[in-house]
């Protein structure tokens, strides 16, 4: 009778010992190269840990906001939920995302996480997911166009306007600025907003402080060079934009990067392309920022396991080696996150980025001094949701670009509505 | 009187000639613009007739995606969502239209409320539910969906063409001993088929282009919807536009072989005659 028992107790270790945890990895990257890319990464993962089976599933940005949280209230969320820093959050709240400031802490000590990726993700005294890449709005446009005109890459606003007037001819916009009430016209004013001194849109009491002399400065200018950019621009989203500098519509634009489609459809002339840091305010060279996305990965599991497997993946992401292949499933706009990650030659190995060296040292650069609306210096609360999901900051330009309202009267009203939405 | 003819003529044609133009260039558009090189899609000069000719972004589509899953996805899911609606939308339209039974005007309407009711509100809840009973993820689960929005506005549609549908003709089969289901079956949809065959076209549409719901409760690459599929593939930041043009041309060619080949059932006046 005891042989008996000890056989099934001996079977029942033996079949614990073989379980596999699986772990579900959600993410937006849905273009084929760059699902082939994690893919690859799986494969290797899985092959090397015969006890975790990681799969992804793909998902779309347009739907995640919804789906993700009906799926935790059914029961069905991902282990893990690749997200930016406004979708962070709501997940906190609902209790779904898992504190990791442990987890983000022993990979902060091997691979060194530049300072303003945290602060993204630092909030309530926890840190909400662990950061995968960057990407940052940097100004682009031609060398040889400047050259033409006899003007020097802008510094300044002052500049920025000289070089968008002087640049504006014969059926070439001077800067392609979008005026849509969408995150890429957001992401355009905030980087103008960085620019003037007015990164702060809370204060420490979780009142708001957007109506300020600094903000209504950046919306005055937005207005002085909207007048450079293409008619459609009202319309415009970040592929429209691009579309515009390749063809040569526009001579400037700000975007996370060109590099893609300059290559593959502008001539790709590596030496002509240029890019710089977004203008900053007259006399405010010391607050030269933009606006940066911190991707990241949130722990979506409290299951002790599938957090453990969750995290071994996520380490084996982030090692040297492996993290230069993940973020280069888009070379040239995916940017490192981590010191370590910035040295990693599987990063700089890759073609596309060999033949643009320049111009991503340029954007890592830019990057790792920007912000984001809502989560600067630790004053971040869960309203921010309600402004960037209602694109209020592209709302509030438009009262100025298209009801024709001075930036004063535009942000004062964007102010009500903002706090409106908030309460 | 024959130069006032000719006159009317000339307008008729010229309306006509403005209505194709204004409906069909888009379309012209977006196919001639699927064979340039990506440099003439952006170029700012615009070409209607392509100045090159290339193949590249069917081929990338067709042989670098998953484009013929979602093919085989969006098939499967449409032509069972199609042929269900017309079960139940011509066994429910006979019945309101025949059939006088307390609250029949009731249901009628009903049907029309649910109709207007918007989908969006529905998400959650659907998701939920169908989670609840273990069919998120499956092919199931859209079809549901497809059907219940589908078929409302199709029982409406069919009622009204079996209101056409004179009554004498029935009555003589019921006199000649044939039994309801013979009437409905041998008579009612034969003679209904311009009718039945809008509303298969109308049902095959609408689940064809449903993102929404495809989007939300399918979340394996295996079991995606060409919309839903498209969406991912075409990329947020970085659009590829080619790929975007020959993904819209090959999405509507299933829906416009459907037309050919329903269309020899739009045969208008089909019951003239049939009573003298």
């Amino acid at each position: 009778m005891n042989k008996i028992l000890l056989f099934f107790i001996t079977i029942l270790f033996s079949l614990n010992a073989y379980a596999v945890t699986n772990v579900t990895f959600w993410h937006m990257e849905g273009v084929p190269h760059r699902v082939d890319r994690i893919q690859t990464l799986i494969d290797e993962f899985n092959s090397a840990n015969p006890d975790i089976n990681v799969t992804q599933e793909v998902q779309n940005w347009g739907e995640i906001y919804a789906k993700a949280p009906a799926s935790v209230a059914a029961g069905t969320a991902p282990e893990i939920l690749v997200g930016i820093p406004d979708f962070t959050p709501i997940l906190a709240d609902m209790g779904a995302a898992q504190p990791v400031e442990d987890f983000v802490a022993e990979l902060d000590s091997k691979y060194g996480f530049y300072q303003k990726a945290l602060d993204q993700y630092t909030y309530n005294g926890h840190t909400w997911a662990v950061p995968l890449w960057n990407m940052g709005l940097s100004l682009w446009y031609r060398k040889s166009d400047f050259e033409a005109a006899g003007i020097e890459p802008p510094k300044t606003w002052s500049d920025l306007k000289k070089a968008a007037k002087a640049l504006t001819k014969d059926g070439v916009y001077g800067i392609g600025l979008p005026g849509n009430k969408q995150l890429y016209t957001d992401q355009t004013i905030y980087s103008f907003m960085v620019n003037s001194g007015a990164e702060e849109i809370y204060n420490s009491d979780g009142t708001l402080r957007f109506d300020n002399p600094q903000t209504v400065a950046a919306y005055d200018v937005y207005k002085e060079l909207y007048q450079y950019s293409a008619p459609d621009a009202a319309n415009w989203t970040w592929g429209e934009a691009e579309a515009c500098f390749a063809s040569k519509g526009c001579a400037m634009i700000l975007q996370f990067t060109v590099i893609s489609t300059y290559d593959s459809q502008a001539g790709g002339d590596a030496s002509d392309l240029g890019v710089i840091q977004i203008p900053h305010a007259n006399g405010k060279a010391h607050r030269a920022g933009t606006v940066s996305y911190v991707n990241s990965a949130m722990i979506m599991t409290a299951d002790e396991a599938k957090m453990e497997a969750s995290k071994k993946f996520l380490s084996f992401l982030m090692e040297p080696g492996n993290y230069g292949r993940f973020i280069n499933m888009e070379p040239g706009l995916f940017l490192p996150i981590t010191e370590a990650g910035s040295k990693d030659s599987t990063y700089w190995d890759d073609p596309v980025v060999v033949k643009y060296k320049s111009q991503v040292e340029t954007m890592l650069d830019n990057s790792t001094r920007g912000s984001l609306f809502g989560f600067t210096n630790g004053n971040t609360f869960t309203s921010i949701s309600s402004i960037s999901a209602q694109n209020l900051l592209a709302q509030t330009l438009q009262l100025t670009l298209i009801d024709g309202k001075s930036a004063k009267d535009a942000v004062s009203e964007g102010m009500e509505i903002m706090t409106e939405a908030i309460e | 009187m024959i130069k006032e003819n000719n006159i009317k003529l000339i307008f008729l044609s010229l309306s006509l000639l403005l209505i194709i133009l204004i409906f069909f260039f888009p379309f012209f558009w977006i196919i001639t613009s699927s064979f340039k090189s990506p440099e003439e899609i952006i170029a700012t000069s615009t070409t209607i007739i392509p100045r090159s000719f290339t193949l590249e972004h069917y081929n990338k589509i067709l042989f670098n995606s998953d484009f013929f899953i979602y093919l085989k996805n969006s098939l499967i899911v449409s032509f069972s969502s199609m042929i269900i609606s017309i079960i139940l939308s011509v066994s429910a339209a006979y019945g309101l239209h025949k059939l006088k039974f307390y609250g029949n005007k009731f249901v009628e309407y009903s049907l029309l409320v649910t109709y207007a009711f918007p989908g969006v509100i529905l998400l959650v809840p659907i998701y939920l539910l169908f989670a609840k009973v273990n069919l998120l993820n499956s092919y199931f689960a859209l079809i549901v969906v497809n059907v219940l929005f589908a078929t409302p506005f199709a029982v409406w549609m069919l009622k009204a063409f079996f209101k056409l549908i004179p009554n004498e003709i029935e009555e003589a089969a019921y006199i000649d001993g044939a039994s309801r289901y013979i009437v409905i079956s041998r008579i009612i949809v034969p003679l209904a088929a311009p009718g039945i065959a809008s509303v298969a076209i109308f049902c095959f549409i609408i689940s064809w282009t449903e993102y929404l719901f495809a989007s939300i409760l399918i979340s394996g690459d295996d079991l995606k919807t060409l919309p839903v599929g498209l969406a991912g593939i075409v990329g947020q930041y970085q659009i590829d536009w080619g790929f975007l043009l020959s993904g819209a041309v090959l999405a509507s060619l299933p829906v416009i072989l459907l037309f050919i080949f329903i269309g020899k059932y739009f045969v208008s006046g089909l019951t003239e005659g049939a009573v003298k």
